[in-house]
């Protein structure tokens, strides 16, 4: 916005009479943001000097007008999704946080009003918008009772030139949505001064008394996330084989049976901390050193590895024991022992 | 008093000293935007700005006239850069530029910056500080000139 042009003749030979009229740099210092730029409100002073020799041999100098321009709001706003991928969840989930990042950059201080949209295409499923949630203490983390709820026209977060906030969105999942149903929503910030075509402004209602100017983002911005339903199954099979001491499948004292303990995860996702326990059969003895883990040997003893043979303590009979940890879904374990028939 | 008063009088006339020598000089600064023409081509023309925000090309013109009836020798007019923009060039040949708050001036491609680190590097546009014409020829009297750069708003 245009403050002042004009024309101003200062004539040096008034220096000589009145106080020195000094030619002085227009350095304006304007608080400057890092990438928005030039805060709204700032004001761009241009002033030049002059030197030269007048007729009789005599140094002179003159200073221009100062042209002021004054820098006006530009209003811009990035939302970006804050998850790393689809969010994992369950069929009748409730509170299921998706995070967003909200940041301005315009060059002047805006508040922003936000609003989800579930209501898209190419997904399975709408979830449904619990709350909209502001990160107050800034850890980035939904913290439920200390983050703030977003109402809309009361709260509505104000921020700084390049400043930005997380934005959680809570939402339930319809008990209807089956694994692997993808169900999607958006965040949408927009200006609360104006919004619209790039380049559309508003007089006088910028930050520091210019224009609000939209900016390249229309003023607004929005960004999806996803929830996707991740149920993992488990299933357990055992079987066994038989060898007597005469080289038949009989069971008589001193055959060996060889155990196979079969787990198998179905679904999406993974489960984690999956852990394979059996008790060793009654009249037979656990045949020390012959417990594998997908054909791997692991010791009997309480060590690094995932195995542990327990031994027989009264009436509790003796079992071993395996750690598979996390299991992704579509992946098999298989765990075999071997027992001596007493 | 009279005495006083005559002081006063001889400040404000028009006709005392500077009808001799004096250089008027003039700062104005418009933006330059690229608008579509018919056809699908664009052209850029000099605006007056009305609304500037970060990005916006500002062209800054100094004009200057010699309002005396002697002429003038020795011309130098220095543009101290307005914080918010960053030099981008100019078209006048006898411009130099500083990159040093204006204590050496010289042209751009000549001008190197001393990093915090200690490393040095060419001086970028954006480091100018400065913009100095020296003129080699007198200004006659009810002669004119301009003198113009471009900056971007930070």
């Amino acid at each position: 916005m245009l403050e002042g042009n004009f024309w101003a003749i200062k004539n040096v030979r008034l220096a000589l009479i009145a106080p020195l009229i000094v030619a002085t740099a227009s350095v304006t210092f304007a608080p400057r943001a890092e990438a928005a730029g030039t805060v709204a409100g700032s004001t761009i002073a241009n002033t030049a000097t002059a030197s030269y020799t007048d007729s009789g041999g005599n140094a002179q100098t003159a200073t221009s007008n100062t042209a002021n321009l004054r820098v006006d709001e530009l209003l811009d706003v990035a939302v970006t999704s804050a998850d790393p991928g689809d969010i994992p969840t369950l069929p009748s989930g409730v509170n299921q946080v998706a995070s967003f990042t909200v940041t301005n950059t315009g060059n002047g201080s805006e508040a922003y009003g936000l609003a989800v949209t579930t209501a898209l295409g190419g997904d399975q499923f709408d979830p449904t918008t619990t709350s909209i949630v502001l990160d107050t203490n800034g850890n980035g983390v939904y913290d439920a009772g200390v983050d703030t709820v977003y109402v809309a026209g009361s709260n509505d977060p104000v921020l700084a030139p390049d400043a930005s906030i997380r934005v959680f969105v809570l939402s339930s999942i319809p008990g209807t949505a089956a694994n692997g149903d993808r169900g999607q929503l958006s965040l949408t910030a927009a200006s609360k001064t104006l919004t619209g075509a790039p380049g559309a402004s508003s007089a006088g209602q910028g930050q520091g008394g210019g224009d609000a100017v939209v900016g390249t983002s229309g003023g607004d911005g929005s960004a999806t996330g996803a929830y996707v339903v991740q149920a993992a199954n488990i299933s357990f099979t055992k079987t066994s084989s038989v060898v007597d001491p005469f080289g038949g499948t009989k069971i008589v004292p001193g055959s060996i049976v060889t155990y196979t303990l079969t787990a198998t995860v179905s679904g999406s996702g993974s489960l984690t901390n999956v852990a394979i326990a059996d008790n060793i059969p009654a009249s037979t003895t656990y045949e020390a050193g012959t417990l594998t883990l997908q054909s791997a040997a692991l010791t009997d003893a309480t060590d690094a590895d995932a195995g542990v043979f327990v031994p027989p303590a009264g009436v509790t009979p003796g079992r071993i024991e395996v750690a598979l940890g996390s299991v992704a879904a579509s992946q098999t374990r298989i765990v075999t022992f071997k027992v001596k028939v007493n | 008093m009279m005495r006083i008063l005559f002081f006063i009088f001889l400040l404000l006339s028009p006709a005392y000293g500077y009808a001799a020598d004096a250089i008027a000089l003039d700062s104005s600064v418009f933006v330059e935007r690229v608008v579509p023409t018919a056809g699908g081509k664009t052209k850029t023309v000099l605006e007056e700005p009305k609304v500037v925000t970060p990005g916006d090309r500002l062209v800054f013109i100094l004009q200057y006239r010699n309002t005396g009836t002697q002429s003038a020798k020795d011309f130098v007019v220095t543009n101290p850069m307005p914080a918010p923009v960053a030099y981008q060039s100019t078209s006048d040949t006898v411009a130099q530029v500083s990159v040093d708050g204006g204590k050496t001036f010289a042209s751009l491609a000549s001008l190197k910056i001393r990093e915090s680190d200690g490393t040095v590097r060419a001086a970028r546009p954006e480091d100018v500080t400065h913009v100095r014409w020296a003129l080699r020829e007198p200004i006659a009297a009810g002669a004119q000139g301009q003198l113009s750069f471009r900056g971007v708003v930070r």
